[in-house]
């Protein structure tokens, strides 16, 4: 018997749920979708916090979806709440109600989980998506209180960010300007302007975007029904700037007359619209695509490779590791000492993996602050360690959850000599197991940097291995190591605390 | 809007489809329909009892067009509307055409009672007494103790004077009125209901006269009216009813309790503005005028009925025990052609998608299908809309026990079915009692859809089967109405009918729809995109055809768009049950266009769409009729059907009507009805009785392939 899984997204200006047929040869089949507008985001981002009133409606409507779950007979289910809830002051208070009064646990997701779930949802359609991503690609997702634009080459992410240009915080900020219709397209081009000139400058210089992808709720339907008619799969920048162009003049009521969309949706299609027609005109990508996949499709998709009804053939991991790669690279970290840092740290990691009890996750996030500790030196020599911790904190890796993003910032920052600080990692407001898991990576990647000391070394094998209360690290290298031995005790206190291991340095192939 | 160049090259000058001269007012079309309702009372090649049965429906026809339609002309000139319907008419044009045609309508109607239909009744031995002073003494001493028993106990008449109002009288109660006069005081008025809950049609002993031998209630109350007002001499008396305003609007306001407010409706419309006033003729000058005054009826509206009040008494009289062979045969709806009875509907539909054409075809198979998904274990959810539902519905039932079984059952019911909100009120209670979500209608939208969603959770996965139909969830109406079901279970139609329950539930609209095209969202666009598909092919010289089949068409955009088709070449042959505001013959206008319109023994009610498109053709069926109130204010599915064998059943159904000779009647350009002749050598065809026909031979082919599996033993082995 098929699994039937609901995803509910409770986004900031719409809540939906789909149900999915998991299992069999269809892998994910969407079985039943309903959605029902609401502006949560309008309270969120004016007043700072959603109004009694809409709590009500929001709590109406999600009892109206369990019932169909109920209907369905439903027993997973996956709530995710993005910005609106996100960004409320009263979070904690928003979810308990949601929970006393509906039953439903919803997890609020940052938004670099919200975008990967979305992502994801686009990577496994296979093909289609490895296709594209070959040539410089820019994947715009179009929220509601933000835009997330990731750029892709060569198979893989490069860099991610996130647009203040969400389409309802477009509309709310021109309608408050309270514009006529003839001039509305004209704001709405210039906000949209303004914001895409500095990413422009600074993250698209070095790329030739020929792609674009685009994920949202109102244009993709269309721009489908649009290929549909024309008879293509996909859609070219020319076609798009034709069909949409001339739409986006439009009144709200003659737009969605044109497009056959309802009147509610007209006004956030046109922001949407325009998003796209910046971003087509500034990168001069030719050729377009819209999965139409929504938040809820990624909760499927996560929930389905987790769970085995389908498999992936893109490696998300590799994702996180080069679009990392890309951000040490943008802070001038050194290619060698960086490398050998990911080694040696995967090294000490892997031969102590009977001891440390940590998982594979956690071992990508060691990579991970190994290869970006050193960030924070482009902008200061004398005190790295704050800094790379604010530009982790930073910068958003599509695929982190903000839990693991934090444990990688704060690995870092204990990463170096004197800053190791158990003060500080409760301040953290860890999980207990994102705690331990950050000590123990911050105790390995102290010890692992007393190897990597130098842009001129060259080690053959790094080994690790445990013997008796020592830990054995092997380095297969015709240096001598004098300055790391000399100053490897100092970093192997930490070590020796969390693992009851004492680290020893042995040299295998040295000239001494 | 243009037409393009006429074959002489020239450009002809352009016309204005929208031309009020190219449209006729709905309400005089109406009466045109209602006159071919009477055209079939009047056909002699029917039985007698059928002939009543028609003379009745056009009474009630009448009445329910005076309550709404007449009644919404009056308030519309009482606000001092001037505004000019789609033939240009302004309100009080209109009344004033009406009026005339409804008193030449009533004229036509009595005239045909009296002088064709009552003579042949009391040919065929049922007698009617048509004035209580007929009667026989015995007949006379019969009437007067069941008045005495059973009669008197429930009257309740009421006398007028100074401390006493005029009382208020009920919308379409029929009443005697009286002048009443004391020993010491002047005449004064009073009056009595003839109460509704008793049989209005009383049988009574036969005088030597073989047959039946019937009275109306009014008379045997009449005859002893004077038992109700003792120490008064009743100087006169006469029967009268009134009619009332009944069109109301449900508020839109968001504190109103829909349910309350349309319960307060209903009575409310007992009260109604006085809109018609009937009366016997010959009845008493005094007591006329003082109805007149009292009631503040206007000339116009003043109706002298020679013979019975409220004709629809003659549905009764149709109905008398015996003389079947007064009416047609009975017909049993048949076996569907695409369905067995012994198998499993569910396999079926998972087999084939189905067509079912009622009530050739029986509609039992949608019952069971409701049946059998509220006990079937593998059953999750049951949902649909009802519109208007029999009195004792087995589907009700079905839901109500599918609730019970655990099942998600969602109904969406239409509160607003006109005439029928006190039934759906009660049924709709009693679903909710059973544990079903109710929805009660969408505010601003009557929801007249036809469609039912079963979700199933089978072995490979969720799967949903889906019906969709013409008319509605009315086992009753089923047997009398003609309309078209289908069963699929294919996806497409599956997600829709999802979709179509999420909206009506209250949830945003779908992204995109697969195959149903949803009123009031974008029916119309669609609609009018079909229409122009094919004005386009034919203005580039390709074949061009449309054929639809309604109930009714007075949409102004839709017939401009058939018009422009027309002009351009498209061949548009219309089937229009009632109403039609289009007008053919119209030069440049309306040349390729035809109408016909069938009255039968059942009520044409299937809407079927035809569209050429170049030879791929397309067939849609769905529950609105291309008027306004269909396509901009009701909730309505268009639904296309797609499998070849299923579109050529489709097909033939418009053809075997279009072949109709015995019972259709064809628009004429001067917009009268006239009925189709033959040709000479032609072959008669009456579409109804050709499905009849069919219906019992697919039936019986089917019955036979049964029994071909049989295995009969050779004789004489033993």
């Amino acid at each position: 018997m098929k699994k039937l899984f609901a995803a509910i997204d409770v986004g900031s200006y719409e809540l939906g749920m789909k149900i999915f047929e998991l299992g069999g040869k269809t892998g994910i089949k969407e079985i039943d979708h309903v959605r029902h507008r609401i502006d949560l985001g309008d309270d969120t981002f004016h007043e700072g916090m959603i109004s009694f009133r809409l709590m009500d409606e929001l709590c109406e409507i999600l009892k109206g979806f369990v019932e169909i779950m109920e209907g369905y007979h439903i027993e997973k289910y996956q709530a995710y709440g993005t910005s609106a809830i996100r960004e409320t002051v009263n979070t904690n208070v928003v979810l308990d109600q949601i929970r006393l009064r509906t039953g439903l646990e919803v997890r609020v997701l940052s938004n670099s989980e919200q975008r990967f779930f979305e992502y994801k949802a686009v990577a496994l359609r296979g093909e289609q998506f490895e296709q594209f991503i070959e040539k410089g690609t820019a994947f715009i997702d179009i929220g509601g209180g933000s835009t997330q634009v990731s750029l892709f080459d060569q198979g893989h992410l490069i860099s991610s960010v996130n647009l203040h240009l969400g389409i309802l915080r477009i509309r709310d900020k021109i309608s408050a300007l309270e514009p006529n219709y003839s001039r509305y397209e004209g704001y709405v081009t210039e906000l949209v302007n303004n914001e895409l000139h500095t990413f422009k400058r600074i993250y698209l210089s070095n790329y030739r975007i020929e792609n674009v992808i685009v994920v949202d709720d109102y244009i993709s339907p269309v721009v489908n029904q649009i290929a549909r008619e024309n008879g293509v799969e996909d859609v070219t920048a020319e076609m798009y700037q034709r069909h949409l162009n001339e739409v986006t003049k439009k009144a709200p009521m003659g737009l969605a007359r044109s497009l056959g969309i309802p009147e509610e949706n007209a006004s956030l299609f046109m922001p949407a619209a325009i998003i796209v027609s910046r971003i087509l005109s500034g990168t001069g990508a030719k050729r377009l695509w819209f999965p139409g996949v929504s938040l809820a499709d990624g909760i499927a998709y996560d929930f389905a490779e987790r769970n085995k009804y389908v498999a992936s053939s893109h490696d998300f991991e590799k994702d996180i590791l080069s679009a990392a790669e890309n951000l040490a690279k943008r802070y001038c970290c050194s290619d060698t000492i960086s490398g050998e840092l990911v080694n040696a740290s995967l090294s000490i990691f892997d031969g102590t993996r009977k001891i440390h009890g940590l998982t594979k996750r956690e071992r990508l996030l060691l990579h991970l602050s190994a290869r970006l500790r050193d960030v924070g030196k482009f902008v200061t020599l004398s005190s790295p360690a704050e800094v790379s911790y604010a530009i982790i904190m930073g910068t958003e890796i599509i695929g982190l959850s903000h839990a693991e993003r934090k444990v990688v910032a704060t690995v870092v920052k204990n990463s170096y000599p004197n800053n190791i600080s158990y003060d500080e990692f409760a301040e953290q407001d860890f999980e207990s197991r994102d705690y331990r898991a950050a000590v123990k990576l911050a105790a390995i990647l102290r010890v692992a940097t007393g190897l990597a000391r130098s842009t001129h070394r060259e080690y053959r094998n790094i080994k690790s291995a445990i013997k008796g209360r020592e830990l054995l690290i092997t380095v297969d290298t015709d240096d001598q190591l004098l300055l790391e031995k000399g100053l490897f005790f100092e970093r192997s206190d930490t070590f020796e605390e969390v693992f009851g291991l004492k680290p020893v340095l042995k040299v295998k192939g040295g000239r001494a | 809007m243009k037409i393009g160049r006429s074959q002489s090259g020239k450009r002809k000058k352009e016309i204005d489809f929208f031309n009020p001269a190219y449209y006729t007012n709905r309400e005089l079309s109406w009466m045109l329909f209602n006159e071919r309702i009477l055209g079939e009372a009047r056909d002699k090649n029917l039985p007698l009892m059928e002939r009543l049965k028609f003379l009745s429906i056009t009474a009630s026809n009448l009445d329910e067009f005076f309550m709404v339609r007449v009644a919404s002309l009056k308030d519309a000139i009482h606000s001092g509307s001037r505004k000019p319907d789609l033939a240009g008419m302004i309100p009080s044009e209109q009344l004033k055409r009406l009026t005339e045609a409804t008193h030449d309508f009533v004229q036509s109607q009595y005239q045909t009672y009296n002088r064709v239909l009552l003579p042949l009744m009391n040919k065929n031995g049922i007698h009617l007494i048509k004035k209580h002073k007929d009667l026989t003494y015995a007949q006379g001493e019969y009437v007067d103790r069941y008045f005495q028993e059973s009669v008197y106990p429930v009257l309740t008449p009421m006398a007028v004077d100074s401390s006493r109002p005029f009382p208020l009288i009920r919308n379409r109660s029929l009443n005697l009125g009286a002048l009443i006069k004391g020993e010491e005081d002047g005449p004064e008025f009073a009056m009595v209901q003839v109460p509704s809950g008793l049989p209005r049609v009383l049988s009574i002993p036969e005088e030597g006269e073989e047959g039946t031998t019937l009275i109306l209630l009014e008379e045997v109350i009449e005859r002893n009216i004077h038992k109700l007002f003792l120490n008064y001499k009743v100087i006169t008396s006469g029967a009268f009813r009134v009619m009332r305003n009944a069109d109301f609007t449900v508020e839109d306001d968001e504190d109103t309790d829909l349910l309350l407010e349309i319960e307060k409706q209903v009575r409310k419309r007992q009260w109604g503005r006085a809109i018609r006033l009937e009366a016997r003729e010959g009845m008493d000058k005094r007591l006329l005028s003082l109805l007149v005054k009292e009631l503040k009826t206007e000339a116009d509206d003043l109706y002298f009925i020679n013979g019975p009040l409220d004709l629809t008494v003659l549905m009764k009289i149709a109905s008398l025990p015996g003389f079947d062979h007064l009416r047609r045969p009975p017909f049993q709806p048949q076996v569907p052609k695409y369905m067995d009875p012994e198998e499993d509907i569910f396999a079926q539909i998972r087999d084939h998608d189905i067509l079912l054409h009622h009530p050739y075809e029986t509609f039992e198979p949608v019952v069971s299908f409701i049946q059998q998904a509220a006990s079937d274990e593998q059953t999750l959810a049951i949902k649909q809309t009802l519109y208007r539902v029999s009195g004792n519905s087995p589907i009700i039932a079905a839901l109500a026990e599918a609730a019970e079984n655990g099942k998600q059952v969602t109904v969406l019911v239409e509160l607003m079915a006109r005439f029928d909100e006190r039934n759906n009120i009660l049924w709709a209670r009693r679903l909710e009692q059973a544990g079903c979500h109710v929805i009660y209608g969408l505010k601003g939208l009557k929801v007249h859809s036809k469609i039912t969603l079963v979700v199933r959770q089978e072995e490979e996965g969720i799967r949903r089967y889906v019906h969709l139909g013409t008319g509605n969830y009315n086992d009753s109406t089923a047997k009398i109405y003609t309309d078209i079901g289908f069963f699929t279970c294919s996806d497409p139609y599956g997600e829709d009918a999802t979709a179509v329950f999420n909206m009506l539930s209250g949830y945003s609209e779908p992204e995109v729809w697969n195959r149903l095209s949803v009123a009031p969202l974008w029916l119309k666009d669609r609609f009018l995109y079909l229409i122009h598909r094919e004005t386009g092919n034919a203005k580039t010289g390709r074949e061009a055809r449309i054929i639809a089949k309604m109930n009714s068409l007075n949409d102004r955009d839709i017939i401009a768009a058939l018009y422009e088709a027309s002009a351009a070449g498209v061949k548009v042959d219309l089937i229009v049950r009632g109403i039609c505001c289009l007008r053919v013959g119209i030069p440049g206008v309306s040349e390729n266009i035809t109408v016909r319109s069938i009255v039968g023994n059942y009520l044409e009610h299937a809407r079927i769409f035809y569209f050429y498109n170049e030879g791929k053709e397309e067939l849609y069926c769905g529950s609105a009729d291309w008027m306004p109130r269909n396509l901009e204010r009701r909730v309505e599915i268009l639904f296309p059907v797609e499998k070849r064998n299923l579109m050529d059943d489709l097909i033939h159904i418009l053809n075997v009507q279009l072949n109709d000779n015995e019972k259709a009647s064809i628009l004429t350009p001067e917009g009268r009805y006239v009925r189709v002749r033959k040709s000479p050598g032609e072959e008669a065809m009456r579409a109804q009785d050709e499905f009849v026909r069919e219906a019992k031979e697919n039936a019986r082919k089917k019955e036979e392939m049964l029994n071909d599996r049989v295995f009969t033993p050779e004789k004489g082995l033993v």
